[in-house]
């Protein structure tokens, strides 16, 4: 178990109210799992994403990574690593310059950072775009760079925030793949928040189900399949539409 | 290349071609008409004044030696209101962008002074600093400095917030994020703040100029027409136009140069 959430409650206050947003969360993540958070829109996965960013605190309960407090990690230590909704790739920069704004942040950037940078750009097909600028890349290409831009720091859980709502439909399936490819092939922990069933099925060894706001557990479901099977192969396995109908049906009672 | 698009460029260089030879057709055109109607006398000269006599009194100036010492005098005074207001102004705004608190309690004053024309505070500010230099140059500054914290402010506040969550969640500090983003990001609005305030310290130089000074450019237009010697007042006018478009193409060519080495 690399990460876990136990009884994590998150209450937020604006001039008008007082909002629950989270309410006796509990799961755990295991080491090398992908795992899916799914809920209702609105029902506080934003949040969800902040605790586990590092940018909020949880007003009750707690969050253990490697059996420590998620809490005592700071600045340059801290182990999760953020994939956003857009690429977010800097304009101004080339994806090399990117794909390095990690470490730069941290201010650990060296010599092995820009190898390993240029290790990852070649391995996953941007070899030649190391000096172009984002513009330049199709929305796919810029999906990889990002993610290789969040794999720079080593973190020991990729959080990744419905990274592929900007793309059209044929692309995402592209990416989707792609994306599964380099994290089970760099054998890493992530954890993908999206509203996306299908998307959540075809990527995720589990999916946390959320409640409406206040989000809890409705419930977790393994989603059972071979798990060498690409995204893409797996939309087309038998089992598929019966995990999305349970989905779909838990989603809906509540 | 193909025949095509041999006759595409042929056909584009043509048709620049013929946009300058308009552009100088009509100048000529212009001052053609222009000396005509005075030499003529359609128009008393007096009043209209020519080309020639614009000629006459540049020479004029040349040679008594105050032709350089008033260009110089007002170029410098708009250099400086235009450096002081676009640093100080983009010094504020990042204050105020730092600090939210800040932010709040100075929006009230900043639309007040923005709605504010400046020009009302020339007998203060003539008052408070003298009537000399000084004086120009702060009227050259108040005119661009709050449109330029407010612009700058805008652009600093308008960066994507996904970004700016990017490099919280890589727990950047506040200064590393500015550095790395909100500046970089606000690049193009400095560009355009520069070509704004540009014009505007003309403005508020030539204006300070008519109040206070004893040389320069807004000098020798209030003094020639309290003397009624029109041709200096049109002949200052043409010096001032010609100088303020060189400025600006200085500062296109200045953005040009960032943008490309930027992308």
């Amino acid at each position: 178990m690399i990460l876990s959430l136990q009884g994590v409650t998150f209450t937020y206050q604006t001039r008008d109210a007082e909002t629950k947003a989270v309410e006796d969360m509990t799961f755990s993540v295991e080491e090398g799992e992908f795992v899916g958070i799914v809920g209702p829109s609105g029902c506080g996965k934003t949040t969800v994403l902040n605790l586990l960013a590092g940018l909020e605190k949880p007003s009750d309960g707690e969050i253990t990574l490697r059996g420590g407090p998620l809490s005592d990690y700071r600045g340059r230590e801290y182990p999760i690593a953020l994939m956003p909704q857009h690429d977010q790739l800097f304009e101004w920069r080339t994806i090399e310059k990117n794909v390095l704004l990690g470490p730069e942040i941290r201010r650990t950037k060296g010599e092995s950072h820009v190898r390993r940078g240029r290790e990852l750009l070649d391995k996953y097909g941007l070899k030649e775009f190391a000096g172009k600028h984002p513009s330049e890349l199709s929305g796919g290409m810029r999906q990889r760079a990002a993610l290789i831009r969040t794999l720079m720091t080593d973190p020991d859980v990729l959080l990744l925030d419905e990274p592929f709502s900007a793309l059209d439909f044929q692309t995402r399936l592209k990416v989707c793949d792609d994306v599964h490819a380099i994290i089970k092939g760099e054998k890493k922990t992530a954890v993908l928040v999206s509203h996306d069933i299908s998307e959540s099925i075809s990527l995720c060894d589990r999916i946390v189900v959320l409640s409406k706001r206040p989000a809890h557990v409705l419930e977790v479901i393994t989603i059972d399949c071979d798990k060498r099977l690409s995204p893409l192969k797996r939309r087309e396995s038998g089992s598929f539409s019966n995990y999305f109908e349970k989905i779909w049906r838990l989603l809906e009672d509540k | 290349m193909t025949e095509e698009r041999k006759n595409y460029l042929k056909k584009r260089r043509k048709r620049r071609l013929l946009t300058a030879t308009l552009q100088a057709g009509l100048l000529i055109a212009f001052l053609a008409i222009w000396e005509l109607v005075a030499y003529l006398k359609w128009v008393d000269p007096f009043i209209v004044s020519s080309p020639s006599r614009i000629v006459k009194v540049v020479a004029k100036l040349y040679t008594q030696g105050a032709l350089f010492s008033h260009l110089w005098a007002t170029l410098y005074e708009t250099i400086l209101g235009f450096l002081i207001s676009t640093i100080m102004g983009t010094l504020i705004a990042v204050l105020l962008w730092w600090s939210d608190l800040l932010k709040d309690v100075m929006e009230p004053y900043l639309i007040t002074l923005n709605a504010l024309p400046k020009i009302a505070l020339g007998p203060l500010i003539i008052i408070w600093v003298g009537a000399g230099k000084a004086a120009i140059v702060t009227m050259a500054v108040l005119i661009s400095v709050i449109i330029t914290v407010i612009s700058m402010l805008t652009g600093f506040l308008s960066v994507d917030r996904e970004k700016v969550m990017l490099l919280r969640s890589m727990h950047a500090t506040k200064g590393q994020i500015f550095a790395k983003l909100i500046f970089p990001a606000n690049l193009p609005t400095l560009l355009s703040v520069l070509k704004i305030n540009v014009g505007l310290s003309w403005v508020g130089t030539i204006m300070g100029e008519y109040l206070v000074s004893r040389e320069g450019i807004g000098y020798l237009i209030v003094y020639g027409s309290q003397v009624f010697q029109l041709d200096l007042v049109m002949a200052s006018t043409v010096l001032l136009s010609l100088l303020a478009a060189l400025m600006y193409a200085l500062v296109a060519l200045f953005e040009k140069l960032v943008r490309k080495k930027f992308g």
